[in-house]
C-alpha cells in the first residue's frame, strides 16, 4: 500500500457525473437473454397482467438494459438502483398481505446493503484509476495492489452475490420472488439474477482483472454450495413458485461454478479452458433464463386458473390445461438437464470445462474441481427428482382437492403464446446447441482478449442421444393406436380408487428429506427449518440485541447530543493533526 | 454399420444374461431353475397379450415404455466395443441419458395414481440421484488422467489398485441400477418392497414386454461397462470374460446377502462414493494407475 498517493487524483465533478454507455461483448449474452425473455413476458402479460404491472415490468426491463450498457460508475450505479427500486414495487404488488410487506422490506434492505458494497468496490477501482469510466478502470487494473484488488472483489462478491442469490446470502430471494406477479417473477428469476452475474463477470474479467487463483476457487466452491443447497430446498418445497425460486439459486450456482472455473483456468494461463468455461457460463445463464421464465409463466397460468400453487392441492391438470401442461413438461425436462433440451447442453458443457480444467491444475485445485464435479452430478440428479415431483403432482394423476371442480378446456391465448415462445427456444437451443455456442465462443474470446477459440463443437449431439428415445415414444403411441389398450381401474389391492390414495409430492421427496436431515433439520412431519436461514435469523437477532444495547447513548436530550457533536469535532481535529 | 451390429448383438443376448443369472441363482439355492431361454419366452408371451392401462392416464404413460426402450438401445449403441465414427454418448452424457429413461418411467408411475407406483418412483428417483456422483467419478478415471470424457478414455486406464477401487464403486452402482440385492429384489412380488418392479406395476401385456426388454438391454450394457472398468484395455475377449465373471459375482451376492433396510441404502452408496473418490485421488495425486 502506498497510501493516498497511489489513489491518483479524485475525478472532477463533471468527470464524476459522466453517464457513459456502450455495448461490450461481455454484455451481449445478457442483452440477448433480456430481449428474448422480455418479449415472451410481454406477450404473456397481454393476457394475464394488470396494466400497472405491465408498466412496472417494462420499466424494470429498461433499468436492466441500463445496467448492461452502463460504462461508467455513475451510470452503472444509477441504473442498478433503478433496477432494485422498480423490482421492489413488483415484489410489493400484493402489499395488502403481511408476508408480502415483510418480503419487500427484507428485499429492500438486502438490495441496499448490497448496492453499498458494489458502490464501495467500484469506488476503490475508480479511485485507483483516477477515472469513473469503465474503460479507464479496466486499463488501470493491471497496476492494482493485491490487497485493494482483493478488497474490491470481496465487496463485489457480497454485493453481486447477494443479488444473484448465492448462498449464504440468498435468504431474501425465496421470500421475494414468489410473491411478485408471475410475469415479474419470471423477470426477477430469469434476468435480474443474471444481471448480478454480469456484474460479477464485469468486475472479475474486466475492471479488476486479472483475477488471482483464490477468486476462481472461491467462486467454484460458493457455486457448488449454492447449487446443492438450492436444489435441496427446492426439492422439499410445496409452494410451486417458491420451489422455482430455490431452483434459481441452484442454477445460479451452476453458472457461478462456470465462472469460477474460467477464472481458475485463466490464472493458470490456460486460455482455451477458460474460454470453454466462460462459454458454459454464458450458455447456462441464457438457458436458465429461458426455462425458468417458462416455468414461472406456466405457474402463473396455473395460479390464475386454480387459485393456488400449493403442490399438495393440485393434480391432474393435464386433462384440462391442454396447452400449458405440455409446455410446462418441456420446461421441467429442460431444467432437469435431460437430453435433448437446452439444460442438458449447458450442464454438459460445464462438466466438460471442469474436467478440462482438472488436467492442467495443481493438486489442491484439482481437489476443488473434482468436488465441484461430484457436487454438480448430485445437483443434476436431485434436480431431476425435484421436477419429476413438480410435474407428477401438478399435472399428472388426479386432482388432490376434495371437491375438484369441472373446468373448461384451456384455449390458446396470449399467455400460452408467450410461454410457447420460451418453450420453442428451449427446444431449438437444445437440439442445435451450435446456434448458441458458436456466437458465444466468439464473445468469450473477445472478452478474454485471446485469439478466436477452437469452437467447442459438442462431440455429443443432443439429437443423436434423443433420436432413439423419441422414435421409441412415437412407436409406443402408434402401437397403442393400432393395437389398442383396455382401460381399467388402477390396482389398489382391491380397495376403491381414490384421489387421496395417490402419492403426494411431500411423500415423494420424503426419503431425500430424511437422508439430508442434517441440512433440513426436520421438526415433526411437516416443518422444515433451513440451516442457513436459521443462521441468518441468529445473526439478525444478535444485531438487534446489540443495537438495543447501544440505545443507552440515545437519551433524547439535546444537550447530550450537542456534547457528542463537540466531542466528535475534537477527535476529528486531533486525528487530522 | 458396426454400431448397428453391436446394438443387434447386445439386444439379442440381453435376455440370455437375465435367464442365465436366474438359472445360476436357482442352482445355488438348490432349485432346478428355469431354462436360460425363459426370458425370451416371457417376452414373446407378453408381446402377444393385450395391454391394460388405468383410466384417464395421459400420453406420458403411453409413451414412457418406448422412451425406456430407446434409452436402452442408445446406451447399447454407445458402448465402446467397436470404433464409433461419431460418438453418441460420452461418460457425462450417459448419466443424463439414463436420467431421461428414468424421468419418463417415474412420471408414468405418478400418472397411474397408484400409491405403490408412487412409492417405487420416489425410491427409484431418490437413490438414482444419490448414485449419480459415484457413477461419474468412478467412470471418469480415464478423463482425469487426460483421456477426455469419451468412453474410449477407459482404455487409457491400466489395471492396478486405482482401477480395482473404481470397479468396486461401479459394482455397487451396477447393483443399484440393475435392481439387484442388496438394493432391490427382482424375485419379490410384494408391492411394498419393490423398487424397479413397482415402478412398472401398472404396465401389462405388450407394454410390459417393452419395459422389461429395455431393462434387460440396459442391464447387459451396464455389465459391458463394468467389465471394461474391471479389465481396462478394450479387449473383446476380456470384456466377455468380465461379463461372465460379473454375472457370477452378482448372483453370489444375491444368494449370500439379504436386502438392506431402505434407509441404510445411502450408507452403502456413500461407501461406493468414497471408493470412487479414493480411486481418482490415487490416480491424480499418487500417480498410481
Amino acid at each position: 500500500m502506498h497510501g493516498a498517493v497511489a489513489f491518483g487524483t479524485l475525478p472532477s465533478a463533471s468527470e464524476f457525473l459522466r453517464l457513459d454507455t456502450g455495448v461490450t461483448m461481455l454484455a451481449v449474452p445478457f442483452l440477448a437473454l433480456l430481449a428474448m425473455l422480455s418479449f415472451a413476458v410481454g406477450i404473456w402479460s397481454l393476457q394475464r397482467a394488470r396494466p400497472v404491472d405491465i408498466a412496472l415490468i417494462a420499466g424494470f426491463a429498461l433499468a436492466m438494459l441500463g445496467v448492461l450498457v452502463a460504462r461508467s460508475v455513475t451510470a452503472f450505479f444509477l441504473a442498478w438502483e433503478a433496477m432494485s427500486l422498480v423490482s421492489a414495487f413488483l415484489v410489493a404488488a400484493h402489499h395488502e398481505r403481511r408476508n408480502v410487506r415483510r418480503a419487500t422490506l427484507t428485499y429492500l434492505i438486502i438490495a441496499q446493503a448490497g448496492a453499498l458494497c458494489i458502490l464501495a468496490a467500484l469506488c476503490i477501482l475508480a479511485l485507483h484509476a483516477g477515472s469513473t469510466l469503465f474503460t479507464d478502470m479496466a486499463a488501470a487494473a493491471t497496476t492494482l495492489d493485491a490487497p485493494l484488488r482483493d478488497a474490491a472483489f470481496a465487496l463485489a462478491l457480497i454485493g453481486f452475490g447477494s443479488k444473484a442469490g448465492l448462498m449464504p446470502l440468498h435468504f431474501w430471494l425465496p421470500r421475494a420472488h414468489p410473491v411478485a406477479p408471475a410475469g415479474a417473477s419470471a423477470m426477477l428469476s430469469g434476468i435480474m439474477l443474471k444481471v448480478a452475474v454480469y456484474g460479477l463477470c464485469l468486475v472479475t474479467l474486466e475492471l479488476a482483472a486479472p483475477a488471482p487463483l483464490a477468486w476462481g476457487i472461491t467462486l467454484t466452491l460458493l457455486g457448488t454450495v449454492s447449487a446443492i443447497g438450492g436444489v435441496l430446498y427446492a426439492l422439499v418445497d410445496r409452494d410451486l413458485k417458491r420451489l422455482l425460486a430455490y431452483s434459481s439459486i441452484e442454477n445460479i450456482g451452476i453458472v457461478t461454478i462456470g465462472l469460477g472455473v474460467a477464472l481458475t483456468a485463466l490464472s493458470a494461463g490456460n486460455a482455451a479452458v477458460a474460454g470453454l468455461a466462460l462459454i458454459a457460463t454464458f450458455f447456462h445463464t441464457i438457458n436458465d433464463g429461458l426455462f425458468k421464465g417458462l416455468l414461472f409463466l406456466g405457474a402463473g397460468i396455473v395460479a390464475d386458473r386454480e387459485g393456488t400453487v400449493d403442490l399438495e392441492r393440485l393434480g391432474g391438470l393435464w386433462a384440462h390445461l391442454v396447452w400449458t401442461a405440455p409446455l410446462f413438461l418441456i420446461g421441467c425436462v429442460a431444467i432437469a438437464g435431460i437430453p435433448p433440451l437446452n439444460g442438458f447442453a449447458s450442464e454438459w458443457l460445464t462438466f466438460q470445462s471442469l474436467i478440462a480444467a482438472v488436467t492442467g491444475a495443481v493438486a489442491p485445485v484439482k481437489l476443488v474441481l473434482l468436488t465441484a464435479v461430484a457436487g454438480l452430478a448430485l445437483t443434476s440428479g436431485l434436480a431431476a427428482a425435484c421436477f419429476a415431483k413438480v410435474f407428477g403432482t401438478v399435472f399428472l394423476g388426479r386432482p388432490r382437492s376434495l371437491s375438484p371442480r369441472e373446468r373448461a378446456r384451456e384455449t390458446f391465448d396470449a399467455s400460452v403464446g408467450g410461454t410457447g415462445v420460451l418453450a420453442a427456444l428451449c427446444i431449438a437451443i437444445g437440439l442445435v446447441p451450435a446456434l448458441t455456442v458458436v456466437p458465444l465462443s466468439a464473445i468469450a474470446a473477445a472478452t478474454l482478449h485471446v485469439a478466436p477459440l477452437v469452437q467447442p463443437m459438442l462431440p455429443v449431439l443432443p439429437i443423436s442421444i434423443a433420436a432413439l428415445p423419441f422414435a421409441g415414444a412415437l412407436l409406443a403411441v402408434i402401437l397403442v393406436a393400432v393395437r389398442g389398450v383396455r382401460r381399467v381401474p388402477t390396482w389398489t389391492c382391491g380397495s376403491s380408487v381414490t384421489a387421496a390414495a395417490q402419492y403426494t409430492g411431500a411423500a415423494f421427496v420424503n426419503p431425500l428429506r430424511l437422508i439430508f436431515a442434517f441440512i433440513f433439520r426436520p421438526r415433526g412431519r411437516r416443518h422444515t427449518r433451513y440451516l442457513i436461514d436459521e443462521s441468518a435469523r441468529r445473526f439478525a437477532a444478535i444485531t438487534l440485541r446489540l443495537t438495543r444495547r447501544s440505545r443507552i447513548v440515545q437519551s433524547g436530550s439535546l444537550r447530550l447530543y450537542l456534547t457528542y457533536a463537540v466531542a466528535t469535532l475534537i477527535v476529528v481535529v486531533a486525528v487530522v493533526h | 454399420m458396426h454400431v448397428i451390429v453391436q446394438v443387434l448383438i447386445i439386444a439379442a443376448l440381453a435376455p440370455l444374461l437375465q435367464g442365465g443369472m436366474k438359472l445360476l441363482r436357482a442352482r445355488l439355492q438348490g432349485r432346478p431353475g428355469p431354462s436360460p431361454m425363459q426370458p425370451y419366452r416371457d417376452l414373446a408371451k407378453l408381446w402377444g397379450k393385450e395391454a391394460l392401462l388405468p383410466e384417464g392416464v395421459s400420453i406420458v404413460t403411453i409413451a414412457a415404455p418406448g422412451v425406456a426402450l430407446g434409452v436402452a438401445l442408445t446406451f447399447a449403441a454407445a458402448l465402446p466395443l467397436v470404433a464409433h465414427r461419431i460418438p453418441i454418448v460420452d461418460i457425462i452424457a450417459l448419466a443424463f441419458l439414463l436420467g431421461l429413461g428414468r424421468f419418463a418411467l417415474v412420471l408414468a408411475a405418478l400418472d397411474t395414481r397408484s400409491a405403490f407406483a408412487g412409492m417405487a418412483a420416489s425410491r427409484d428417483m431418490t437413490f438414482a440421484s444419490l448414485v449419480e456422483p459415484t457413477l461419474l467419478i468412478a467412470l471418469l478415471g480415464g478423463a482425469v488422467i487426460g483421456g477426455g470424457t469419451q468412453f474410449t478414455s477407459l482404455s487409457t486406464v491400466v489395471f492396478g489398485p486405482a482401477s480395482i477401487l473404481a470397479f468396486a464403486a461401479f459394482f455397487l452402482v451396477m447393483l443399484l441400477e440393475t435392481a439387484r440385492v442388496p438394493f432391490d429384489n427382482q424375485e419379490t412380488h410384494y408391492e411394498l418392497t419393490m423398487m424397479h418392479e413397482g415402478l412398472t406395476l401398472e404396465y401389462s401385456g405388450w407394454q410390459l414386454a417393452l419395459v422389461n426388454y429395455a431393462g434387460y438391454i440396459r442391464q447387459l450394457s451396464f455389465f459391458v461397462i463394468g467389465a471394461i472398468v474391471l479389465l481396462p484395455g478394450l479387449n473383446l475377449a476380456a470384456t466377455i470374460g468380465g461379463i461372465v465373471a460379473l454375472a457370477v459375482a452378482i448372483t453370489l451376492v444375491e444368494t449370500a446377502f439379504a436386502k438392506v433396510r431402505l434407509f441404510e441404502v445411502p450408507q452403502v452408496l456413500t461407501t461406493a462414493f468414497i471408493l470412487a473418490a479414493v480411486s481418482v485421488g490415487l490416480r491424480l495425486f499418487g500417480g498410481i494407475a
